[in-house]
């Protein structure tokens, strides 16, 4: 049995307190420790992007994290980007813009381009594909992807006018 | 099932390299190579953990007199947005663009890269480039001890490198290169990055007036280890860069590369690419 | 009391051909769906499956004892508990195996309290192997000295179809040119999102309830009956969502019904759910095929024969992809007008793994050799290439040898719209002249087409769907559909379908789809049917509703129904648009009457379409469409990478429904054909799949997308859903040769067997150099 410890962080905007084995992955801990399956399982390597979650505002595999090193840190999950007035900008874009099909990897894609235009207000086309090269998508062949986050773009340039 | 039975978060180089003179020490920072390799039963843990993301002194991008200093915790995102890499070591940010995915370059640290050892790393063949040289660091009669071993020398077999069990990589030193250094980084696609190169060919080197002056040519995925191309190097090193060098570095570079056949690529198509990518490097050298 | 009369009229406005948003979108986009794989039930163990990892093999014992024994496992079952258990539409399959036929044969099956334990308990199983020499091509199948691999079929011999029309030895003499070819299609895998799922759980009676990612409910309790020993009766099938399935989850596979078995023995749920690793080696591959095509024509261009000899890599299962040949074929005499027509197709049983059904199923594979003949030929006969396409392209109302009923056809308006948009002619002249000249990086521009089936293939006793509607006292609509939801976007169409006929908001919309006791029949998403066959269904069931609603308005208000419409969420004079009474208030008023109403209707629709039949002549869809694809590329020849700079596509859809639907779907399936052409490639050595990751088994990625330039051509399909035929599958299906045309375009190079990798261009381009072209 593997070293089990406990950790605190904060999960979505709250605290939590947790106890892990030493070599489980966050995305394990989300989904089967933390019941939030929103954050998906679809490689366990690092190729796919399913399981992007945002640590301390950057975003990474959680497959690829160890849990024990989300202990003070904030997490946030696909569950954590719904505001209570409904859906953040960039999960309203990809409903309205039909880029969600099967919706599988979506989780994924969403915390990814969400961080991308937060990271550059001024994201092109081009620059959106290369940002998401790390998510892999086998129903979309990503075109309304990069039209919902294209019309974020626009929506915050607009905004700041 | 994996048995670890100490989990340690060091905060200091010291307290990281006194765990480590005990032995049987797995160490991680953002786990981008140690999580799947453990996932596909090519390594174990062992009975400690030891998460080194928290130790001081192991971060940051600054000039150490005439040397830039990169700490091994940085991440690969962080190189290639850093201001000072940008104009001083423009081949490290070049490779770091072409790096995996955004996802794992947020997390993948330079200290990983290394000492993962892989002949495919992709900011080991520029740092190659740059003559860099690891620091290693240790818990020696009751302090820490360090030395430094070049990057040329690192590498000793695939996944293998001259650090001791004992010793942790804490940083990469690399003299500033003078203002007429030129150097490219080209890796295979067909992605712009998301692939373990099949070949990659950085070149750098002193274009004074025509002639290439320590000359560095690193490849990558062409031998067990990353490697210098000593051969394309001594074909190129006091000489005009023209048409005539430039082929007989191409020529040079099939006595260098010992490309294998394995799922990614035939040793043919290697061979091939490694000479594709020499000639590019250097006329994209040549033209700036 | 009635809605005042002076109310605002209500305008006719329709939702064909607008962009309607998937109901199921807001909860994928928050994470909230529960997906199959993030199901977690009250008791719940979780089962593995221990796999041969070699091809071919006796098993001389297998010791579970210490598996048995360990702390946290409740059940282990070997191929002695699937004794007699056969399945597969040739029997040749059964849950767990007595021998090794391929690696990812399934030896023993695990259920325990966690994942961790249930591993644990398969690295403790002892299997002792006998390894047998292996099959590893269908030409090694079949030479007499060939190991067999399945008892009831010597020589190694599958399934075996033929379809032939016409004199061939005559048209062979008449023609001018014939293009002779061998095609390679290799395997490649569908990599759904969402690894391999099933839940399985009986109850106290006897039933089972099984939880899986099944695209065909129906027949799925049929096939998955003799796995298990039960009746199909007695199994429930309930479909939450899934991440994908493109066809993997067309048949049985042995996950599932050992699922079941650890359910049965354990008397408690048992979870099934693959590793990426697993779903690489373990699902169902595309049927990979030797294909020896040869098409003639005349030098005046009109097409005289297409014949085509093919061998199908059976693998050790015979699951959906042997019988691709039926689809094969249609392509072969009917992909354009060819009089005569010889086809035959052998699968031979070897110990590579087996494959199932996926997109474009026998069409890639075809259309690769087809439109690559055609580009081929277009250069030799007298006229333009474009005239080439034209000429012998079919025009509506011709029938083909098959006896495909080509009611609706505008492949010639796919091929003009295309080829005009992308300027097609004048860029295949251009690029072929600078193809000799120096330069690294060549441009090429291909054209390839394909026809498919657009509404089903009647290929078992129905093709047919059933729907029952109801309309509540709040005018909600409840639909209850047998069609699949698989992430296509059915759910949307059925949405704004209701919302169309019946005159109520999309948000009014309830569709149940996913549990066997509760909707009824349709066959399963395949053959590109499912808008054309749901939609219809659903249009002609709540055309029911309509009819008794406005027949209760009828007698409520005294105007005649036929002057009556459903519009705004009210009852409208159709002509002025006047609204009479609130919808809801209606249905109260129905429900509340004397002889009460309540609005339920079913339906069944089967489409006008023939089955099979042995000899293959029969109008086996309802309809069939064409696409028309224009590749633009730029070739580094030394390198060998091609970039797909821009496509054209010019697709008959029938009738635009959703459009933002449509496009998805169109998208979508373009980026699985890329990744089929040019970088997905499964392989295998000796049996064993070398890359089973995504680091070595390359999907398409968002850089790799290109520029899509979509025309949607409406031919409107007298019998389809508002004149819809069903679009899926086709982008998927032309894609791969117009990229192949386009690369010889820009090099002169050809290459049969795809992908077209960058090593592959590289070493075509650098051999044709050395041979002095």
């Amino acid at each position: 049995m593997s070293l089990a410890t406990e950790i605190k962080f904060t999960l979505n905007g709250r605290p939590v307190a947790v106890r892990v084995p030493a070599t489980m992955k966050t995305l394990a801990m989300l989904r089967d420790v933390l019941g939030l399956t929103g954050t998906k399982y679809a490689c366990g390597e690092g190729e796919c992007g399913a399981c992007t979650i945002r640590v301390d505002g950057k975003t990474l595999n959680s497959c690829l994290m160890h849990a024990v090193d989300c202990d003070g840190r904030e997490v946030v999950t696909i569950e954590g980007l719904k505001t209570p007035e409904g859906m953040n900008p960039m999960q309203q874009a990809f409903v309205d813009h039909g880029a969600v099909q099967c919706g599988f990897c979506m989780p994924g894609m969403i915390m990814q381009a969400d961080y991308l235009v937060g990271e550059n207000p001024n994201l092109t086309r081009a620059e959106a594909q290369r940002g998401l090269e790390g998510n892999l998508c086998r129903c979309t062949g990503y075109t309304k992807v990069l039209d919902a986050v294209g019309s974020v773009v626009e929506q915050k340039c607009c905004g700041r006018r | 099932m994996q048995d670890i039975k100490t989990y340690l978060t060091p905060r200091g180089i010291d307290e990281a390299v006194r765990a480590m003179a005990a032995g049987d020490v797995t160490v991680f920072c953002g786990g981008t190579d140690l999580s799947p390799q453990v996932e596909s039963g090519a390594r174990q843990y062992t009975a400690t953990l030891m998460n080194i993301r928290r130790v001081e002194g192991m971060s940051g991008i600054a000039e150490a007199g005439n040397l830039v200093r990169i700490g091994a915790l940085t991440t690969v995102t962080e190189i290639r947005r850093d201001p000072l890499i940008a104009r001083v070591a423009p081949i490290l940010a070049e490779a770091a663009e072409h790096f995996a995915s955004d996802q794992i370059r947020n997390a993948a640290s330079l200290g990983g890269n290394i000492c993962n050892a892989s002949p495919a790393g992709d900011m080991i063949n520029p740092l190659l480039v740059l003559d860099a040289e690891v620091e290693l660091a240790c818990w020696q009669a009751g302090a820490v001890a360090t030395r430094r071993v070049a990057m040329a020398d690192f590498f000793l077999a695939p996944r293998k490198t001259g650090k001791r069990d004992d010793e942790l990589l804490t940083a990469v030193f690399f003299a500033r290169p003078a203002a007429d250094f030129v150097a490219c980084f080209r890796k295979s696609g067909p992605r712009p990055a998301l692939e373990i190169s099949t070949v990659s060919v950085g070149i750098g080197g002193r274009l004074d007036n025509g002639v290439f002056r320590d000359v560095r040519v690193a490849m990558g995925s062409v031998a067990p280890t990353p490697l210098r191309a000593r051969n394309v190097e001594a074909a190129l090193e006091g000489r005009r860069l023209d048409a005539d060098s430039i082929r007989a570095a191409v020529a040079a570079s099939r006595s260098d590369a010992k490309p294998i056949d394995d799922v990614r690529a035939s040793a043919w198509y290697r061979e091939h690419l490694v000479q594709v990518f020499t000639e590019e490097v250097l006329n994209h050298v040549l033209g700036n | 009391m009635e809605q005042k009369a002076t109310a605002a009229p209500i305008e006719k406005k329709t939702l064909i051909g607008q962009r309607v948003k998937k109901p199921d979108a807001p909860d994928k986009a928050t994470g909230k769906t529960r997906y199959i794989n993030d199901m977690v039930l009250p008791q719940m163990l979780i089962g593995k499956v221990l796999f041969a990892g070699r091809p071919h093999a006796n098993i001389l014992s297998i010791d579970v004892s210490a598996a048995e024994r360990l702390p946290g496992v409740h059940a282990v079952l070997t191929g002695k508990d699937a004794a007699g258990l056969k399945f597969g539409f040739v029997r040749d399959n059964i849950p767990l195996k007595n021998k090794v036929r391929c690696e990812h044969d399934e030896i023993a099956a695990v259920a325990a309290e966690t994942e961790e334990i249930a591993l644990d308990a398969l690295s403790l199983i002892k299997v002792e192997y006998e390894d047998l020499p292996g099959v590893f091509s269908p030409e090694a199948g079949r030479e007499a000295s060939a190991p067999r691999i399945q008892d009831n079929f010597p020589d190694n011999k599958s399934l075996r179809f033929e379809f032939k029309h016409g004199d061939l030895a005559a048209a062979e003499a008449a023609s001018d040119f014939i293009a002779d070819n061998v095609f390679r299609p290799h395997h490649v895998t569908h990599c759904c999102m969402g690894t391999s799922c099933a839940i399985a759980d009986f109850d106290n009676n006897g039933k089972l309830t099984i939880w899986t990612q099944t695209q065909y409910p129906y027949n799925y309790k049929m096939d998955l009956a003799p796995a298990l020993g039960i009746s199909p009766g007695d199994i429930r099938v309930i479909q939450p969502p899934v991440g994908g399935a493109f066809g993997s989850k067309l048949d049985v596979y042995p996950y599932e019904p050992i699922a079941a078995l650890l359910a049965r023995k354990t008397g408690r749920p048992v979870k099934v759910i693959y590793s990426r690793e697993e779903e690489f080696k373990a699902s169902p591959t595309r049927q990979a095929a030797i294909i020896h095509m040869r098409t003639g024509c005349k030098r005046d261009g009109t097409l005289t024969f297409r014949a085509a000899d093919v061998l199908l890599d059976n693998g050790a299962y015979t699951s959906w992809g042997p019988t691709i040949p039926v689809i094969m074929m249609r392509t072969t005499s009917g992909h354009y007008r060819v009089p005569v027509v010889d086809f035959q197709a052998q699968a031979i049983y070897t110990n590579n793994p087996y494959a199932g059904s996926f997109r474009g199923y026998g069409n890639v594979q075809t259309t690769f050799a087809t439109a690559q003949q055609m580009d081929i030929l277009a250069d030799q006969v007298d006229i333009d290439p474009l005239a080439f396409h034209l000429k012998n392209a079919q025009k509506s109302g011709e029938v083909t040898p098959q006896k495909s009923f080509l009611r609706e056809c505008v492949l010639a308006e796919c091929l003009e719209t295309a080829a005009q948009a992308s300027d097609y002619s004048r860029k295949r002249a251009a690029y072929a002249a600078e193809r000799g000249k120096p330069g690294r990086y060549k441009k090429g521009i291909g054209l390839a087409s394909s026809i498919h089936n657009a509404g089903g293939a009647k290929i078992h006793k129905s093709d047919g769907i059933g729907t029952i509607l109801k309309v509540d006292d709040y005018a909600r609509v409840t639909v209850i559909t047998g069609a699949s939801e698989i992430g296509q976007g059915i759910d949307a169409v059925i949405n704004l379908i209701v919302a169309e006929e019946l005159g109520v908001p999309l948000e009014h919309v309830t569709i149940v789809n996913n549990d066997s006791d509760i909707a009824p029949w349709d066959v399963g998403v395949h053959a590109s049917r499912t808008t054309f066959i749901a939609g219809n269904g659903t249009r002609r069931a709540a055309r029911k509703a309509k009819a008794q609603i406005l027949n209760a308005a009828e007698k409520m208000l005294g105007e005649p129904a036929e002057t009556l419409e459903l519009r705004g969420g009210s009852v409208v004079r159709d002509r002025c648009g006047t609204p009479l009474i609130k919808l809801d208030r209606l249905l109260r008023q129905m429900h509340f009457q004397a002889e009460p109403e309540l609005v339920m209707v079913t339906d069944y629709y089967e489409p006008n379409s023939e089955p099979e039949g042995a000899d293959h002549v029969s109008d086996h869809s309802a309809a069939y469409s064409h696409a028309v694809h224009i590749a633009e590329i730029t070739v580094d020849t030394l390198t060998g990478e091609i970039k797909v700079d821009k496509i054209t596509s010019a697709q008959d859809v029938g009738r635009v429904i959703n459009r933002m639907g449509l496009e998805a779907q169109t998208e979508g399936g373009i980026a699985i054909g890329l990744g089929y052409a040019l970088s997905e490639n499964m392989q295998l050595e000796g049996g064993l799949l070398k890359n089973p990751c995504f680091r070595d088994y390359k999907l398409i990625t968002a850089p790799e997308m290109p520029e899509l330039e979509m025309h949607f051509i409406e031919s409107n399909c007298a019998e389809g859903p508002y004149g819809a035929k069903g679009v899926s599958e086709l982008p998927t299906i032309v894609i791969a040769p117009a990229i192949a045309n386009a690369l010889f375009n820009a090099t002169g190079v050809r290459i049969f067997n795809p992908p077209l990798s960058p090593e592959k261009v590289a070493r075509a381009i650098h051999e044709a150099r050395q041979g002095g072209n």
